[in-house]
């Protein structure tokens, strides 16, 4: 089949990873919902779900890995997260973004390859971790990455949906 | 929303050239993760944290240790169990709670976190991230990534306040919604996430014709005017640099 949507502009390109990478770093430092005592998560998963099912793998991929390590940089004593936040939200955007790339309307492929993105998240995390703290330590933050991850595929789609149907021009910019 | 961990000061880390920072903070992560004895780390760590007590004042070494407290904890509760050999130091009901391994563990873990958290912290307490981006552009970053991390950090202000704009508006309509459990935050954020997105994603088209405009995409010889400086100083931090990263490595290359 023919794809008809027009060729993106370099600036283009990098327009949308810049605002879109912007979103994640402030929906990750801004949006801070309790979930213990001491303990929240946030909702840039959200915006790399987004992404991917809107925008493409490649899009989600550097914005989201973009938009979580200046989150980091910003966040201060935790500043040293910057570069795993990178690779791994790069990683968990460009695969969410491949799997649902053949069939992006379809619901239950798109939960699997969000449930794929959180394994990705939270096995990068627990591994990256496991070298700084140690491996006891990382695993306690293993349930919250899942829960923050599992918010992000259900919000992810649902906003998704919408803002496709709000605003249907962004069907034509996904590369 | 903090958008910066920069402070203005007159301070010689303030001083000292970004790309050395840079190139400096490669060494110091790397001689955390090598096999070095405890007390060479914490050799390494209190001279970190001497650097910056010297530069900054002390106080400023309060802030990344209240923020890393919870994990320097858990460090100390979790890490022992998982490290069984050696003398045995604490036995609690027949059950070797802590080793000698184990204590010689705990202390690496804690250098390391404690080490790499301030390391970092005392980079980017003193340099701007604008300096920071020149840095990485003249260790070879493409423009386009450079770019990209610049009209971000540029975008982000003004997509906080639309997100507080957004946030008010829904609560003077009464927006904040009274169901209760899984089904509260969807039904709080899906509304509010879909507005700001909206709004964010419509900004995309202007922002690609201002670049454009702007000359990104063609291809004559590009001009800038920020610079980092140039000249003896740079010479200078950089022979510092290298001297530091020498230090640094030193111990572990002995040993091995």
């Amino acid at each position: 089949m023919k794809d008809d949507r027009p060729v993106m502009s370099p600036a283009f390109r990098v327009a949308s990873i810049a605002v879109l990478a912007a979103v994640t770093t402030v929906l990750t430092r801004l949006v801070q919902i309790p979930t213990t005592a001491s303990n929240y998560i946030n909702l840039g998963d959200v915006v790399i779900v987004f992404t991917a099912l809107i925008f493409g793998p490649f899009s989600a991929a550097l914005a989201g890995g973009i938009g979580t390590a200046l989150a980091d940089l910003l966040s201060g004593p935790f500043a040293f997260w910057a570069p795993i936040s990178l690779v791994v939200h790069g990683l968990q955007g460009l695969l969410v973004g491949l799997i649902v790339r053949a069939r992006p309307s379809n619901v239950p492929l798109a939960i699997l390859a969000g449930a794929v993105g959180i394994v990705i998240m939270a096995g990068g995390y627990f591994v990256a971790g496991g070298f700084i703290t140690g491996f006891g330590p990382s695993l306690t933050a293993v349930p919250l990455n899942c829960l923050q991850g599992g918010v992000g595929v259900v919000l992810g789609l649902l906003v998704a949906a919408t803002v496709e149907r709000a605003y249907p021009p962004v069907r034509q910019w996904k590369w | 929303m903090n958008l910066e961990l920069y402070r203005q000061g007159t301070s010689f880390l303030h001083a000292f050239d970004a790309r050395a920072k840079l190139l400096l903070l490669v060494p110091l992560i790397v001689c955390f993760f090598l096999p070095q004895p405890w007390e060479v780390l914490l050799a390494i760590t209190a001279a970190i944290m001497a650097v910056i007590a010297a530069a900054l004042g002390p106080r400023e070494l309060l802030q990344p240790l209240k923020a890393i407290g919870p994990v320097l904890i858990l460090i100390c509760l979790l890490t022992p169990p998982f490290h069984r050999d050696g003398p045995v130091m604490l036995r609690v009901f027949g059950l070797a709670l802590l080793t000698g391994d184990g204590l010689r563990e705990t202390a690496v873990m804690l250098l390391r976190f404690l080490g790499i958290t301030f390391g970092v912290f005392a980079m980017l307490r003193t340099l701007p991230l604008d300096d920071l981006v020149l840095g990485l552009r003249w260790f070879r970053l493409p423009y386009a990534a450079c770019l990209v991390m610049i009209v971000t950090l540029r975008t982000i202000p003004s997509l906080a306040g639309t997100w507080r704009n957004v946030l008010d508006a829904h609560r003077l309509r009464g927006g904040t919604p009274a169901k209760q459990g899984r089904r509260k935050i969807v039904a709080r954020y899906l509304p509010l996430l879909t507005s700001v997105l909206i709004e964010a994603v419509k900004s995309i088209p202007a922002l690609a014709m201002a670049l454009e405009s702007r000359g990104f995409g063609r291809r004559n010889p590009r001009t800038a005017y920020a610079q980092l400086k140039k000249g003896g100083a740079f010479f200078r931090d950089m022979a510092l640099c290298l001297l530091a990263s020498a230090m640094l490595l030193w111990p572990a290359f002995v040993r091995w």
